[in-house]
C-alpha cells in the first residue's frame, strides 16, 4: 500500500552512504530515547505492583519483580473495597467500559449528525448554530459542575449511566473534528451524488459514513479514552458503589488521611495498570486504521 | 469554501436538534446559572445570599494572587502545548523515517495515551517523590536539589513534565497519520528539489501538516487549560499551598473545596470569556490561513 | 399435594414473619483505604446489632469532596442522613442554620440519653454552638502530638523536649550532633497555628473565636506566633528543623525513614506508624513556649464530625440517633481507637481502654487524649470562621513562602491577616 512505497522513498535518491547510516542511527536513537521516556514510568509502576506495600512506602518505585503480583492482582480485581461488596475491580472495569463506550458512541453519533448539517446544508441560522455549538468546545464540565449536578438531580438521573454519560457529551469536540473532516472531503462527491439523484440521507449513509470510517475509528479511540478517564464527574454523580469506575476506585485506595494507615500502593499500582490496559488494547488494535487514515484526504 | 449543499429545509434542523438540546440543558443552562451566581455571595446550602453586583469580579481582579495564577496559566499552557507538540512532531518524523522497527516504535509510543490524568499524576508523584522518587534521585545526582511541593518552580517543572508526557502520544499519532497522508508524488518532488532533510521538512512537510497542526493546537490548548486538572490536583496532593496552579484548578479550589460559590462563579465566567475570545481568535485568524485540499 | 404444602408453608411464614420494614439511612464519609474499611466494619456491626435500621456508608472522596457533594445534594434535596465534615469545614455547616439537625436535639427527640460531660474535655465544644449545644457528633478526633524516635534521642542523650526553649537550646543541637534532622511537622495551619493559639491560650479570632457571633477579625498577626515562625526559619537555616512542603506524607516519610528524629503529627497517625517504622518510637505532648505562657492548655481536636442532615423523616432521624448511640458506646469507640489511633471521644471509652491495658501496651496511644484532657482556657474550646478552608489555603501559601525565603515573617503574616479578614467579610455577606 501507500505506506510501503513511502518507506522505500529514501532509496530513490541516493545520498552518500555514511551520511544515510548516521541519519538512521540518530533516528533510532531519538525514537529509543522517546520510547524510554514514555514507557519507563509505566514499567516501574508495573514492577512495583509486585512488591509488598510496606516496601513500596519505604523505597518507592523499584525496577524489580517481587512475589506479590498474584496477591495484588487478586485484590485489585476481585476483592471489594466498598461496603456493599459491589465494587470489585471487575465491576469497576465494567462501569468504566460502559462509560467509555457510551460516551464515545453518543458523541460520534451526535457529532456526525450536527457536523453534517453544518457543512452540507444551507441554513439560515447556520452561523448562529455554529457558534452555539462551538462555544462549548473549550469549557469543560469542571467549571460548571455544581449547576450541572443540580440539573442531573432534577432530572432524577443520579446513579444512572445516562446521568454519567450525557452531560459529558455536551461539548462539541467530535462535532468540530467531523466538521473539519467533512470539509476536506472533495466537493465533487456531493455533486456526483446529486447528479445521481441521491438524497441527503442516502448520501450521508451510503457515502459519507463509509468514507469517514477511519475518522470514526480515531474519534472512537479519543472519546473512549476521554470517557474512560473521567474522575470528578463520576465522583459527584455516583453514590452507589456498584456504579464506581476504575479511576475513581484508584483514588479511593491511594487517598491517605493523616497517615493513619498503610496506603495500598501495590493494589493501586495494579489497578492503575488495569485501568490503562483496555484503552491501550483499543488503541493498539485500531492503530493501523488510526494511523493510516486519520487525515487521509487523498482518497 | 462554500459547499455545494443540499437545500432540504427540515433535515438539518432534525440533525442538529439532539446536539443542541444536550448543549442547552447541560451547557447553557449551567453556564447561565454560573453567570447569575457570580453577582451574589451566597451560603453554600442556599439559605442566605446577598446581591453584590460586580464585587466578586473586582475582588478577583484586584487580587495579586489571582493574577499570579492567571500568569502561571499562560506560561503553563504555552509550555505544555509547544513541548508536547514539538516532541510529538520530532518523534513522528523519526518514526516516519525509519524502516526497521517502525511499527514497534509506533506501538510503544502510543501506550501512555491511555493513562488517565489522575493516574498520570499518581505516577508523577511516585517518580518525583521527595525521598524515594527515581527522578528526584537523578536530578540530585546532577546537583539539582529538586523538591516537589517545596520549591514553586520545581513543582511547576513536574507539572509540565507529567502533562507533556501524557499528551505526547495523541499528538504523535495525529502527526504520524498526517505524515502518511502526504501524497507520494509530493514527497518525491521534494526529494528532488530540496536536498537537505531539514529544508525539505520546513518547506514541504510542515506546511502540509498544517491542518493536522490546527486540530492539535486547539486540542492541546484545551488539554493544557482543562484536562491537566487531574494532573495538578494529584501532584499537589489536594493541598494547593504555595504550589503553582492554573485557573481551572483555582475555580475548583475556591468553589469546590472552599464553597465560595459567588467567587468561583465569577472565575468561571472570566474563564468563559477568555476561552470564547480564544475560540473566536482561532477560528477567525488561524483557520483562514490554512488551506484545505 | 406437595405444591399445596409449599404454599401453605409460605403462607404461614408470611403470616408469622414480623411485619417490619427496615429503615435505611446513608452515611457519606471521606475515609479512604484501611480507614474506610474500619468505617464499613462499624456500619456492618451496627446493622448486625439490631433489625430495625440499616446504615450504608458511602465513600465520597476527600474531606472537601465529601462536603461539597453533601452541599450539592442538600440543595437538590438528596442529602444523606449523615455527612462527615472535617474541622475546617464545620463552620460552613454550623453557620448554615437549618442544614443540620443539632445532634443534641436529635438524640433528645429520640429518647437517647445525652450528657455533654460524658465526652472528654477536648471534644465537647469544638462542634458546639455558642450556647454549648453540640451540633455535630465528633467522630474521628485527633490532636497534634510529637512523635520521637527513641533510638535517636538515646543516641543524642536527650529526652523529648517539653518546651520550645528546651528544644532550641538542648534537644535540637544534640540531635543534629548525632546526625539527625531534629524535627519536621505535617500541617502548619493545624499544628503551628490553630493549636499554637489553643496551647498558649491566645485569642484566635474576635467574638470569642467566632463562637458568640461570626468572627470578623482573625488575630493571627500576633507577636508570639510570629516569633515562633521566625524561630522556625532560623532553625531551618541552622539545620534544626526541616520543611518538606504542604503535603502531609512528605513531612512524615523522613521520620519514618529514620532521618528525622522528631515529628509533629496527628494522634491518629499512631496506627500507621506502627505498621511502617522499624525503630522504637513514642510520643509526647506538643511543646510550648515558656516565654509565652507558664500554664500550657489543652489543644483543639482535628479530624471530622458527623452531622445529621436536616430534611429527613422522623423514622430516619430515629435511625440516625440509634446509630449515634451505637457509635458513641464505649465498645465501638474503643474498637475505633484501637484500629485507627483516633482518640476515643467519651470518658467511658477512655476508661475501657485504660482498664484493658491498651496504654500499657502502647503508651504513645494515650498522649493525644491526655493532651486533650489538659486544663481548658478561655480560648481553647475551638474556633469558628467562615471560608476557613480558604483561610487555611492562604496560610499554607504564605507559610510556604516564609519557609522558602520568598517572603519575610512580617509580610507573610500581614498578608494572611489581610486576606483572611477579607474572606471573613465575604462570608458574612453569604449569610445575608
Amino acid at each position: 500500500m501507500m505506506t510501503d512505497t513511502l518507506t522505500e522513498t529514501p532509496t530513490l535518491v541516493q545520498p552518500k552512504a555514511p551520511l544515510l547510516r548516521w541519519r538512521v542511527i540518530t533516528d533510532h536513537a531519538v525514537l529509543i530515547v522517546g520510547a524510554l521516556f514514555m514507557l519507563m514510568p509505566l514499567v516501574l509502576v508495573f514492577t512495583t505492583a509486585s512488591l509488598p506495600d510496606a516496601e513500596i512506602v519505604k523505597h518507592g518505585l523499584q525496577l524489580r519483580i517481587g512475589d506479590q503480583l498474584d496477591d495484588n492482582f487478586t485484590k485489585a480485581m476481585f476483592e471489594t473495597s466498598g461496603f456493599t461488596d459491589a465494587n470489585s475491580g471487575l465491576v469497576m472495569l465494567k462501569n468504566s467500559m460502559i462509560l467509555g463506550v457510551g460516551f464515545a458512541v453518543g458523541k460520534i453519533v451526535l457529532g456526525m449528525m450536527a457536523a453534517y448539517a453544518l457543512v452540507y446544508f444551507r441554513l439560515r441560522f447556520a452561523l448562529f448554530a455554529f457558534w452555539v455549538i462551538f462555544t462549548t468546545l473549550l469549557l469543560p464540565l469542571e467549571v460548571r459542575i455544581l449547576p450541572s449536578y443540580e440539573v442531573i438531580q432534577g432530572l432524577g438521573l443520579m446513579n444512572t449511566y445516562t446521568g454519567l454519560i450525557v452531560p459529558l457529551i455536551a461539548s462539541a469536540t467530535a462535532t468540530f473534528f467531523f466538521r473539519q473532516f467533512f470539509r476536506s472531503v472533495p466537493e465533487e462527491l456531493v455533486e456526483a451524488a446529486r447528479i445521481d439523484g441521491a438524497g441527503p440521507l442516502k448520501f450521508f449513509i451510503d457515502i459519507l459514513v463509509p468514507l469517514s470510517r477511519t475518522m470514526i475509528a480515531a474519534m472512537f479511540i479519543i472519546m473512549f479514552v476521554y470517557g474512560w478517564n473521567q474522575y470528578l464527574w463520576p465522583t459527584m454523580i455516583t453514590t452507589d458503589e456498584g456504579m464506581f469506575t476504575l479511576v475513581r476506585g484508584i483514588k479511593q485506595i491511594t487517598q491517605v488521611l493523616e497517615g493513619t494507615n498503610l496506603p495500598e500502593y501495590g493494589r493501586a499500582n495494579l489497578l492503575a495498570i488495569i485501568a490503562v490496559l483496555p484503552p491501550v488494547a483499543i488503541v493498539v488494535f485500531f492503530q493501523s486504521w488510526f494511523v493510516k487514515g486519520l487525515t487521509d484526504s487523498d482518497k | 469554501m462554500k459547499r455545494a449543499g443540499f437545500a432540504n429545509p427540515w433535515l438539518p434542523i432534525l440533525l442538529l436538534v439532539p446536539q443542541l438540546t444536550i448543549i442547552a440543558v447541560f451547557f447553557y443552562w449551567p453556564a447561565a446559572h454560573a453567570i447569575q451566581s457570580s453577582f451574589f455571595l451566597q451560603d453554600p446550602f442556599g439559605f442566605g445570599s446577598t446581591f453584590v453586583g460586580l464585587e466578586n469580579y473586582a475582588d478577583l481582579l484586584g487580587n495579586k494572587e489571582y493574577l499570579k495564577v492567571a500568569g502561571f496559566t499562560v506560561v503553563f499552557t504555552l509550555l505544555v502545548t509547544f513541548l508536547s507538540l514539538g516532541l510529538a512532531l520530532l518523534l513522528a518524523v523519526k518514526a516516519d523515517n525509519v524502516i526497521r522497527g517502525a511499527k514497534t516504535y509506533r506501538t510503544l509510543l502510543m501506550w501512555v495515551y491511555a493513562v488517565a490524568p489522575p493516574v498520570a499524576g499518581f505516577i508523577g508523584i511516585l517518580m518525583f517523590d521527595q525521598s524515594t522518587g527515581p527522578l528526584t534521585a537523578f536530578f540530585q545526582s546532577l546537583g539539582w536539589d529538586f523538591k516537589l511541593g517545596v520549591v514553586y518552580s520545581d513543582t511547576a517543572f513536574a507539572m509540565v513534565t507529567v502533562s507533556v508526557w501524557k499528551q505526547v502520544p495523541v499528538n504523535f499519532i495525529f502527526f504520524l497519520s498526517g505524515l502518511h497522508s502526504i501524497p507520494v508524488a509530493v514527497r518525491e518532488a521534494a526529494l528532488i528539489d530540496n536536498r537537505s532533510a531539514s529544508g525539505r521538512f520546513w518547506d514541504v512537510t510542515f506546511p502540509l501538516l498544517a491542518p493536522t497542526g490546527f486540530f492539535l493546537l486547539i486540542t492541546n490548548i484545551t488539554y493544557a487549560l482543562f484536562d491537566t486538572f487531574g494532573v495538578i490536583d494529584t501532584l499537589v496532593k489536594g493541598e494547593p499551598g504555595n504550589n503553582p496552579m492554573n485557573l481551572v484548578y483555582k475555580v475548583y479550589v475556591d468553589g469546590f473545596r472552599g464553597n465560595d460559590l459567588g467567587g468561583s462563579s465569577a472565575q468561571s465566567v472570566i474563564l468563559m470569556v477568555l476561552v470564547l475570545a480564544l475560540t473566536v481568535f482561532q477560528f477567525r485568524l488561524v483557520e483562514r490561513r490554512i488551506h484545505y485540499t | 399435594m406437595k405444591i399445596n404444602t409449599v404454599l401453605a408453608t409460605a403462607a404461614v411464614l408470611g403470616l408469622t414473619a414480623p411485619a417490619f420494614a427496615e429503615t435505611e439511612i446513608t452515611w457519606w464519609h471521606a475515609m479512604g483505604g484501611a480507614l474506610g474499611e474500619t468505617v464499613e466494619q462499624i456500619a456492618t456491626d451496627f446493622n448486625a446489632s439490631q433489625d430495625d435500621y440499616k446504615i450504608t456508608p458511602i465513600f465520597k472522596g476527600t474531606y472537601e469532596e465529601a462536603l461539597t457533594a453533601g452541599i450539592a445534594a442538600f440543595r437538590a434535596g438528596e442529602q444523606p442522613n449523615i455527612l462527615q465534615v472535617f474541622d475546617a469545614g464545620a463552620a460552613t455547616v454550623i453557620g448554615a442554620k437549618g442544614a443540620a439537625v443539632p445532634v443534641q436535639d436529635l438524640l433528645a427527640n429520640n429518647d437517647v440519653a445525652f450528657d455533654i460531660n460524658d465526652y472528654i474535655a477536648g471534644v465537647r465544644y469544638f462542634y458546639a454552638d455558642k450556647d454549648g449545644k453540640m451540633i455535630g457528633m465528633p467522630f474521628n478526633s485527633s490532636t497534634p502530638i510529637m512523635y520521637f524516635n527513641e533510638d535517636a534521642l538515646a543516641k543524642a542523650g536527650v529526652t523529648a523536649p517539653v518546651t520550645w526553649e528546651e528544644f532550641q537550646t538542648v534537644t535540637a543541637p544534640a540531635l543534629k550532633e548525632a546526625g539527625y534532622i531534629p524535627m519536621s511537622q505535617s500541617h502548619l495551619p493545624w499544628i503551628f497555628t490553630e493549636n499554637f493559639f489553643s496551647r498558649h491560650n491566645l485569642e484566635f479570632a474576635n467574638n470569642n473565636n467566632g463562637y458568640d457571633a461570626p468572627a470578623t477579625e482573625i488575630k493571627v498577626n500576633h507577636p508570639a506566633i510570629k516569633a515562633h515562625f521566625q524561630a522556625l526559619v532560623d532553625w531551618k537555616e541552622a539545620g534544626l528543623f526541616e520543611w518538606y512542603g504542604t503535603g502531609w506524607g512528605d513531612n512524615a516519610t523522613p521520620f519514618e525513614n529514620g532521618e528525622v528524629a522528631m515529628w509533629l503529627g496527628s494522634s491518629g497517625s499512631f496506627g500507621g506508624l506502627q505498621a511502617k517504622v522499624d525503630f522504637p518510637f513514642s510520643a509526647a505532648k506538643l511543646p510550648y513556649w515558656e516565654a509565652v505562657t507558664a500554664e500550657p492548655k489543652q489543644t483543639f481536636i482535628g479530624g471530622a464530625a458527623l452531622f445529621a442532615m436536616a430534611g429527613k423523616s422522623a423514622e430516619e432521624n430515629k435511625a440516625t440517633a440509634e446509630f449515634f448511640k451505637f457509635l458513641t458506646s464505649a465498645d465501638t469507640q474503643y474498637f475505633w481507637h484501637q484500629k485507627t489511633g483516633y482518640v476515643p471521644i467519651t470518658e467511658a471509652a477512655y476508661e475501657l481502654a485504660q482498664k484493658d491495658g491498651h496504654y500499657d501496651r502502647f503508651p504513645a496511644a494515650e498522649v493525644g487524649i491526655q493532651q486533650l484532657s489538659l486544663p481548658a482556657g478561655e480560648f481553647t474550646k475551638g474556633y469558628r470562621m467562615g471560608f476557613y478552608v480558604q483561610i487555611r489555603d492562604v496560610m499554607n501559601r504564605e507559610y510556604g513562602r516564609i519557609l522558602t525565603g520568598e517572603t519575610t515573617v512580617e509580610d507573610g503574616f500581614a498578608n494572611i491577616e489581610a486576606e483572611a479578614n477579607k474572606l471573613l467579610a465575604r462570608f458574612a455577606k453569604t449569610q445575608g
